[in-house]
C-alpha cells in the first residue's frame, strides 16, 4: 500500500516506520479518546513511529524511550515544541527551558509546591470542593464537567494567584476558548487576552505583595538581585494556567466515569475515607490508567537514537498513557488493581520536568473524591444521555459527563 | 539494612514518603527526599524495600550492613 501525504514525510524517514496517525482525530463511536494510542499498539506500529499529520511527528510508545524523551534534554528539549508546529511560540517558564536554565524558573516555584506546602493547602481544597458539591448534591444529577470538574481546579488557580473568588466566570471562560476553541483568529484574541489578565495581575502584585505565588513570582530576585526578565514571570503566569487547569479537569473526568461504571471503586475508596494514606496509594493506579498528557519534545541536532536517524527539530510525542501501560514494566498492564504494589507511572513526567503541581494535583483530586462519596456515594452515568464527545490533542478527555444518583 | 538516596536523580516525587513516612520525608524548599535516618528501623525493611521499587527515578538504593547489595 503506498500512502500519499501532504507534505511528504522528509528523506530521512525510513518508509517502513511511516504510521498514518493523528493524534488529534477521535474515530466516530470512540468513547475513550485514549483508546487511539492503544489502537496502535494492538496494530503492531514499529516502537517508534513517524507520522506526516500534524505537521509530521516521532511518535515513542514504550516506556524507557518515553523515559529517555523526558530525561535526555540533550537530544530531547522542552523549547519550542509545539506540535503542529507554532512560531515563534511562548517560552513557557520553566517548563520551556532546558537545565541547567530551567533551575532558575524551577527552584522559584518548587517551594511553592511541595508535598509541606500542599499539606497547608488542604483545609482551603476541602471547603471549596464542599461548597461546590453542594451546590447540586440533592439534585439528583449534574454536568461534572461544567459543574465541578472545570470549575474546581480554575478555583485553585484563583487561589494560588491571589484573585477574589468572583472571578471565576471570567477565568473559566479564558480557560474555555484556550482549551476548546479550534477557531484561529479566536484563539489569538484569547491569547492576548490572558496576557493582558496576567500584566495587570503582577503589576498589582508587584505594587502590593501578598502570600501567594503570583507575589512570589514578581517580587523574586535573581542571583544579581534584579527582578526577572517581566516577559519571563508572564510566561510563568501562562504555564500554570496552561498545566494546571485543563489536565485537572480531564484526569477528574475520567476517574469520575471510572467511578459511575464501577461499583466496587466506590466502595473500594468509600471504605478508605478515614485513612488519607490509604486513600493516597489507591489514587495512584487511578493516575496511572487515567493519564491525560502526550508531551513534546524537540530534537536539538542531528543524532542516531536506537539505530534510527533523527533530524534537528524533528518533533517526538510522549504518550504517558501507552508508557503506564506497557506490559514489560506493568504486571498485568490494562486490569485496574486498586491494590496494585509497585506503580511507577509517568503521569506527571520524570526527569528535570517533573510535573512541580503534582502534589497539588494529587491533593485535588483526593479531596475531591473523600468530599464527593461522602455526599453521593453512589451515582451512574445518565443512561438518557448520549456518550460524551470526546477530544485528542496533547491533553485528551470529554466535552461532558453526565451523571445522575 | 540502610538505605541511601542519590539526590542528583530524585525529583521529588514523594512516592518514598507516601509508601513509607516513618523512613522518608521531602523538604520544603525542593521536595526532594529527605532520609530521617539512615538505618532502617526493625520491621520496617519491606516498607522501604517497596519505597526503593516504587521510586520513579530509581533514586533510592538499599544495601545491608556488611556494605553489599
Ligand atoms: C492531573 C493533573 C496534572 C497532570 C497529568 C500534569 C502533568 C504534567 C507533566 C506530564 C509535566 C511534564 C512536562 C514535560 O516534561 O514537558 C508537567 C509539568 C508541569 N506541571 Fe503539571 N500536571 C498536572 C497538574 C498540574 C498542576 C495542578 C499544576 C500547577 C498548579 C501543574 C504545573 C506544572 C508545571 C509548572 C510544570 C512544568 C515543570 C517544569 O518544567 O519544571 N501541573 N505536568
Ligand atoms: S520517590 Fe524517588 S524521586 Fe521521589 S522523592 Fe523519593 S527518592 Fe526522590
Amino acid at each position: 500500500m503506498t500512502l500519499h501525504f501532504q507534505p511528504p514525510p522528509p528523506d530521512h524517514v525510513p518508509p517502513e516506520l511511516i504510521v498514518d496517525f493523528d493524534f488529534f482525530k477521535i474515530p466516530e463511536g470512540v468513547t475513550d479518546p485514549a483508546e487511539i494510542w492503544h489502537g496502535l499498539i494492538r496494530r503492531g506500529v514499529p516502537k517508534i513511529f513517524y507520522t506526516p499529520h500534524n505537521g509530521g511527528h516521532w511518535v515513542f510508545t514504550d516506556y524507557d524511550d518515553i523515559v529517555e524523551g523526558y530525561r535526555n534534554y540533550e537530544i530531547f528539549s522542552t523549547y519550542q515544541t509545539p506540535v503542529p508546529p507554532i512560531e515563534p511560540f511562548p517560552v513557557m517558564q520553566p517548563q520551556g527551558v532546558d537545565p541547567p536554565e530551567h533551575n532558575v524558573f524551577r527552584r522559584l516555584m518548587a517551594p511553592m509546591f511541595t508535598p509541606v506546602a500542599v499539606r497547608g493547602m488542604v483545609e482551603e481544597l476541602e471547603e471549596r470542593a464542599k461548597g461546590l458539591i453542594d451546590q447540586f448534591a440533592d439534585k439528583g444529577g449534574c454536568d461534572f464537567i461544567s459543574d465541578f470538574a472545570a470549575k474546581y481546579p480554575t478555583g485553585t488557580f484563583l487561589f494560588l494567584f491571589g484573585l477574589s473568588e468572583d472571578r471565576l466566570p471570567e477565568f473559566l471562560e479564558l480557560a474555555k476558548v484556550f482549551f476548546r476553541s479550534t477557531d484561529p483568529e479566536e484563539r489569538a484574541k484569547n491569547v492576548t487576552d490572558i496576557y493582558a489578565v496576567l500584566e495587570i495581575l503582577f503589576r498589582e502584585k508587584e505594587k502590593n505583595p501578598g502570600n501567594d505565588i503570583a507575589s512570589a513570582i514578581v517580587t523574586a530576585r535573581d542571583a544579581e538581585g534584579k527582578q526577572h526578565p517581566w516577559q519571563d514571570i508572564l510566561n510563568c503566569g501562562f504555564l500554570l494556567f496552561v498545566a494546571g487547569l485543563d489536565t485537572v479537569t480531564n484526569t477528574l473526568a475520567y476517574i469520575w466515569r471510572y467511578l459511575a461504571t464501577t461499583p466496587e471503586a466506590r466502595q473500594h475508596f468509600r471504605e478508605r475515607l478515614d485513612d488519607p494514606d490509604a486513600f493516597l496509594r489507591a489514587i495512584e493506579e487511578l493516575f496511572r490508567i487515567n493519564s491525560v498528557s502526550n508531551l513534546f519534545r524537540r530534537i536539538t541536532h542531528d543524532v542516531e537514537y536506537k539505530g534510527i536517524q533523527f533530524k534537528q527539530n524533528d518533533r517526538v510525542i510522549l504518550p504517558n498513557t501507552l508508557a503506564n501501560r506497557d506490559p514489560d514494566v506493568f504486571e498485568n498492564p490494562n486490569a485496574i488493581d486498586l491494590d496494585r504494589t509497585v506503580n511507577t507511572h509517568v503521569t506527571f513526567g520524570v526527569g528535570p520536568h517533573r510535573c512541580v503541581g503534582s502534589h497539588l494535583a494529587k491533593r485535588e483530586v483526593m479531596v475531591s473524591m473523600q468530599e464527593w462519596l461522602r455526599r453521593i456515594p453512589d451515582f451512574q452515568l445518565d443512561p438518557n444521555e448520549p456518550p460524551s464527545g470526546v477530544f485528542g490533542g496533547s491533553v485528551m478527555g470529554f466535552e461532558s459527563l453526565k451523571l445522575v444518583w | 539494612m540502610k538505605v541511601h538516596v542519590n539526590l542528583d536523580v530524585c525529583q521529588g516525587h514523594a512516592k518514598c514518603e507516601d509508601l513509607c513516612p516513618e523512613v522518608f520525608a521531602t523538604d520544603a524548599v525542593e521536595g526532594k527526599c529527605v532520609i530521617k535516618d539512615p538505618e532502617v528501623p526493625a520491621g520496617l525493611e519491606e516498607k522501604v524495600r517497596l519505597a526503593v521499587r516504587n521510586c520513579p527515578e530509581g533514586a533510592l538504593r538499599v544495601s545491608n550492613a556488611k556494605g553489599s547489595k
